[in-house]
């Protein structure tokens, strides 16, 4: 593990109840991997199920933390801000629930500037559930 | 591959990637304007012409660029830094 739940707050912007990664496992310069534990009093939990968007946000917030840790290894400052500019090909192939615990692998597919186009895929207990590409802007 | 072949495949996949027609790809017109790119786009760009035409552009090279032309000139170039 890179970065444990203590401290993934230093890595990437956003602040709880919003933080939808618990722990980094894996980052290089072209692949990032996240894990997440889905607590019952989520933001995003309607009946015991965690929402698309939450999905979503989960990638983004993967991109964050890698793209974050790798430039730390640099020298570079932790938790710069980023943007999501577009989402592309999201395809849902299920929903997870309370409780499950999620893993996030992401590959940065192209670059351009401050740009990257990344494919993200979350799965549940080596289940597909999502996968889209985003556009990631890094201030 | 010659310039005939660049500008014939560049055509091709401009048009396909950013649905535009080829007729208004000419050779003085504006790419940036004809293709309609915002900043976002460019990433898709470098994306379909990396697959179709096998190099990279820099920010740079996009910086010198305001025709087709000038896109045609850079591709021969590129290929000629690596024949």
């Amino acid at each position: 593990m890179l970065i444990n739940k203590e401290n993934i707050q230093t890595y990437i912007p956003q602040r709880a109840p919003f933080v939808m990664i618990d722990a980094l496992i894996n980052a290089s310069e072209t692949n990032f991997e996240s894990q997440f534990e889905i607590q019952a009093d989520n933001l995003f939990i309607e009946d015991g199920i965690l929402s698309e968007s939450a999905l979503v946000e989960n990638v983004a917030q993967t991109c964050a933390a890698g793209f974050g840790y790798v430039g730390s290894q640099k020298g570079e400052e932790a938790g710069k801000l980023g943007f999501i500019g577009a989402v592309s090909k999201l395809k849902v192939e299920g929903l997870p629930k309370t409780g499950e615990q999620l893993s996030t692998k992401i590959e940065i597919l192209n670059t351009f500037d401050a740009i990257h186009l990344i494919e993200g895929t979350v799965f549940s207990n080596e289940k597909k559930l999502m996968t889209c590409q985003m556009k990631i802007v890094v201030a | 591959m010659s310039r005939d072949e660049i500008i014939a495949t560049t055509k091709r996949f401009l048009s396909e990637e950013f649905e535009v027609d080829e007729n208004e790809i000419l050779a003085d017109n504006n790419l940036h304007e004809t293709l309609d790119l915002d900043s976002l786009d460019y990433v898709d760009l470098v994306v379909v012409i990396e697959e179709n035409l096998g190099f990279k552009p820099t920010a740079d090279d996009f910086k010198a660029i305001d025709t087709f032309d000038d896109f045609y000139d850079l591709a021969e170039r590129k290929f000629a830094e690596t024949a």
